[in-house]
C-alpha cells in the first residue's frame, strides 16, 4: 500500500523539488534581478504575505471558471447530441461550433462587456466560450463511433433511436466525453482569467487575473509569480476532479480507467 | 533634416563603419545610437521627442535616437533597468514604484510638468465635484493605478462599480453612468467626436500631481555616460521647444506612424497639452523638475502603501 502511493506521489515530487531548486540556484548565481525574474523562495514568500489576496482571489475565480465549465459541459453535450442526430444537422451547424474554437476571444472579449456588462455574467460567458468546443467535438465524435456491432444488436431488440441514444451511444461516447472535458478544465480557468481582464467588478481584489494585473502594475514581479502558481494549481484541480469523475464513472468496463 | 545629415546617419548605420561610431567619439560622423522607448503609440504627449528627430536636435547632439512606440503593456522600466534599451518614458508614480523593488532607474527630464490624467464623466450628469463621482454608477480604471488608492482612501467606493479600463472608451460612449480615466488630451476629445459630451475631474486639482512623459534611464548610464545624458536632454528640450511652437511638422510624422488617430485631433491634443507642459518653465528650464514635488508622489505613495523606502533624492537629476 505504501509502496503504492510512493510510486504515485514521488515521481512529480522530486521532478518538482529538483527543477525548483535548480531554479533557485540558478537565478542565485546569476546577476537576474528579482524585479525582472523572482527566485522561487521569493515566490513562495510572496504566497505566503499574500495568502488573503491571492485565496480571495483564486476563490472567485474558481467560481466563475466552475461555472464556464459547467455550461460547456452541458451544452457542449447537448449540442453534440443535436450533431449526431444527423448528417444534414452536421453539415449544417457543426461550422458554428468549430467557430467557438476559433474565435479570438481577446478581440470579442470587451464586446461581450457591452452585451452581458460588467461581473461575473461576462466572466463566465468567456470562460464557456473559450471551453465549450473540445467538449462539443469529442463527444460528437464518441457518439458517432459506436461500434456497429452494438447498434446491430439494439436494431435487433427494435430498441428506438431514444433508448438506443440513452443505453448505447451516451455510455459509449463517455470516455470521449471526458477526454473533452480534461481539455476544457484548463481552457475553462484561462477563460475566466481572460474574462476579469476585461470585465472584473473588482472593488474588493477582483478575481487572480485582477490580481496578476494589479501586481505587474504595481511591479510585485513576486506576486506576479504566485498568482500565476495558483492558477496554474486551479487548472490542476480542475483537471484531477475530471480524472476522478472518470475513474468513478467508467472504472467497471473502461480499459484506461481499470488500470492504476 | 537635411539630405548631408542623413547622409551621415546612413554612413554610421552601416555596419562597415560602425568601428568608426563609437560612442564617445567626438568627430561629426560619431554618432551614439541609442533608443528611447516609448510607453503608448506615437501621438502628441510624444510630441518633442519627434521634433527633436525631425530638427536633427539629436543629431547636432552626437546621437542617433531610436523612438520606439510602445503600447499598453510595455515593460518600459524593466527594459531600461535589464539594459535593453538605455532610455525610457514612464511616470513618476511608476518610477519610485519600480525603484522600490529594487531597480536603479533615474528620472532625467519631465514632459509633463503638471498630471494629465483625470476622471471623465458624461457632462450630462452635471456634476460639479470629483467627490460626486463616487455617488454611484461605474468607474473604469485601469487595476492596480496608485491613484485608485487614493480615490478609495479619499472618497469611497461603495457605491460604485470597479471594472478594468482597457483604453477601449466604447463602454464610456454607451453608459451615461460610466465614469472613466483619461488622458486629458486623448479620450475627451475621443468621446467629443463620438457625439458625447465629456467633462474631466482632474487628478492634480486633489493633490495626485506626477511627473509624466518622464525621460528614465540606469544610474550606471548616467554615472558612466553623463555628457551622453545631458546631450539628449538638450536635445529633447530643444525638441519640445520646437513642438511647442508649431506641433504640425512632428504632428505629421506621428499621425503616418498612427493612421487611426485623426489628423486633426493631432492638432486638438497638442493645443490642450501645451500649459501642461510649459507650466512655469521658461525655454532654458523646460523639463526641469524639484525635489519638492518628487518628495510630495513619494510621501504619498507611502501613505497608500505602494513603497516602503521613499527615496526621492535619488530618483531624479536635471542634468
Amino acid at each position: 500500500m505504501i509502496g503504492s502511493v510512493l510510486a504515485a506521489w514521488l515521481p512529480p515530487l522530486l521532478s518538482f523539488a529538483g527543477l525548483t531548486l535548480a531554479l533557485e540556484i540558478g537565478l542565485w548565481l546569476s546577476d537576474i534581478p528579482s524585479y525582472l525574474m523572482p527566485r522561487p523562495s521569493e515566490v513562495f514568500i510572496a504566497l505566503h504575505v499574500h495568502g488573503a489576496d491571492l485565496t480571495r482571489g483564486i476563490l472567485r475565480t474558481t467560481l466563475a471558471a466552475s461555472a464556464g465549465l459547467s455550461a460547456s459541459a452541458i451544452l457542449g453535450v447537448v449540442a453534440a447530441i443535436a450533431l449526431s442526430s444527423n448528417d444534414w444537422m452536421r453539415r449544417a451547424f457543426y461550422p458554428y461550433a468549430v467557430f467557438f474554437q476559433t474565435v479570438p476571444i481577446i478581440a470579442i472579449a470587451p464586446l461581450l462587456v457591452i452585451w452581458f456588462g460588467y461581473g461575473l455574467k461576462t466572466i463566465i460567458a468567456v470562460s464557456f466560450i473559450v471551453s465549450v468546443f473540445p467538449i462539443v467535438a469529442n463527444t460528437l465524435s464518441g457518439l458517432l463511433s459506436t461500434d456497429p456491432a452494438l447498434r446491430d444488436l439494439f436494431r435487433l431488440h427494435q430498441a428506438g433511436t431514444l433508448t438506443t441514444l440513452v443505453k448505447l451511444r451516451i455510455p459509449a461516447a463517455l470516455p470521449q466525453f471526458l477526454t473533452g472535458l480534461r481539455i476544457a478544465s484548463g481552457l475553462a480557468v484561462i477563460g475566466a482569467i481572460v474574462g476579469e481582464f476585461v470585465a472584473d467588478d473588482y472593488k474588493d481584489g477582483g478575481g487572480i487575473g485582477t490580481v496578476v494585473m494589479v501586481s505587474i502594475k504595481e511591479f510585485k514581479i513576486d506576486k506576479v509569480f504566485a498568482a500565476v502558481l495558483m492558477a496554474s494549481l486551479l487548472g490542476l484541480v480542475f483537471f484531477a476532479l475530471v480524472n476522478l469523475i472518470g475513474r468513478f464513472t467508467m472504472r467497471r468496463w473502461h480499459i484506461a480507467e481499470t488500470r492504476e | 533634416m537635411s539630405i548631408l545629415h542623413q547622409i551621415l546617419g546612413l554612413l554610421c548605420l552601416s555596419p562597415l563603419l560602425l568601428t568608426g561610431c563609437s560612442s564617445e567619439d567626438a568627430s561629426p560622423l560619431a554618432l551614439h545610437k541609442t533608443a528611447l522607448q516609448l510607453n503608448w503609440v506615437p501621438e502628441p504627449e510624444f510630441g518633442g521627442y519627434y521634433a527633436a528627430s525631425e530638427l536633427g536636435a539629436f543629431m547636432a547632439e552626437g546621437l542617433a535616437v531610436e523612438i520606439r512606440p510602445g503600447g499598453a503593456q510595455s515593460p518600459v522600466e524593466q527594459m531600461v533597468a535589464a539594459g535593453q534599451v538605455e532610455f525610457g518614458i514612464t511616470s513618476a508614480d511608476s518610477l519610485l514604484m519600480a525603484r522600490d523593488r529594487g531597480a536603479d532607474l533615474v528620472a532625467i527630464y519631465a514632459a509633463y510638468q503638471t498630471f494629465p490624467e483625470g476622471i471623465m464623466v458624461h457632462a450630462s450628469r452635471g456634476l460639479e465635484s470629483m467627490a460626486e463621482v463616487f455617488q454611484g454608477g461605474t468607474l473604469g480604471v485601469i487595476p492596480g493605478s496608485p491613484f485608485l488608492k487614493l480615490l478609495e482612501r479619499d472618497y469611497g467606493l461603495d457605491k460604485m462599480k470597479v471594472v478594468p479600463h482597457d483604453n477601449n472608451i466604447a463602454p464610456f460612449l454607451q453608459d451615461p453612468k460610466m465614469a472613466q480615466q483619461c488622458f486629458i488630451s486623448s479620450e475627451p476629445i475621443v468621446a467629443r467626436h463620438a457625439g458625447v459630451d465629456p467633462q474631466v475631474f482632474m487628478l492634480k486639482d486633489i493633490g495626485f500631481n506626477p511627473y509624466t512623459g518622464l525621460i528614465i534611464t540606469r544610474r550606471q548610464t548616467l554615472e558612466q555616460h553623463p555628457a551622453r545624458v545631458s546631450a539628449l536632454v538638450r536635445a529633447v528640450r530643444q525638441g519640445w521647444r520646437a513642438y511647442l511652437a508649431d506641433p504640425d511638422p512632428a504632428n505629421r510624422v506621428m499621425h503616418a506612424l498612427n493612421p487611426t488617430m485623426a489628423a486633426a485631433t493631432f492638432a486638438e491634443a497638442a493645443i490642450i497639452q501645451k500649459p501642461l507642459i510649459q507650466g512655469q518653465l521658461d525655454d532654458a528650464t523646460l523639463g526641469t523638475m524639484t525635489l519638492e514635488r518628487w518628495r510630495t508622489l513619494a510621501e504619498q505613495l507611502e501613505d497608500l502603501g505602494l513603497i516602503e523606502r521613499a527615496e526621492p533624492e535619488g530618483a531624479f537629476v536635471n542634468p
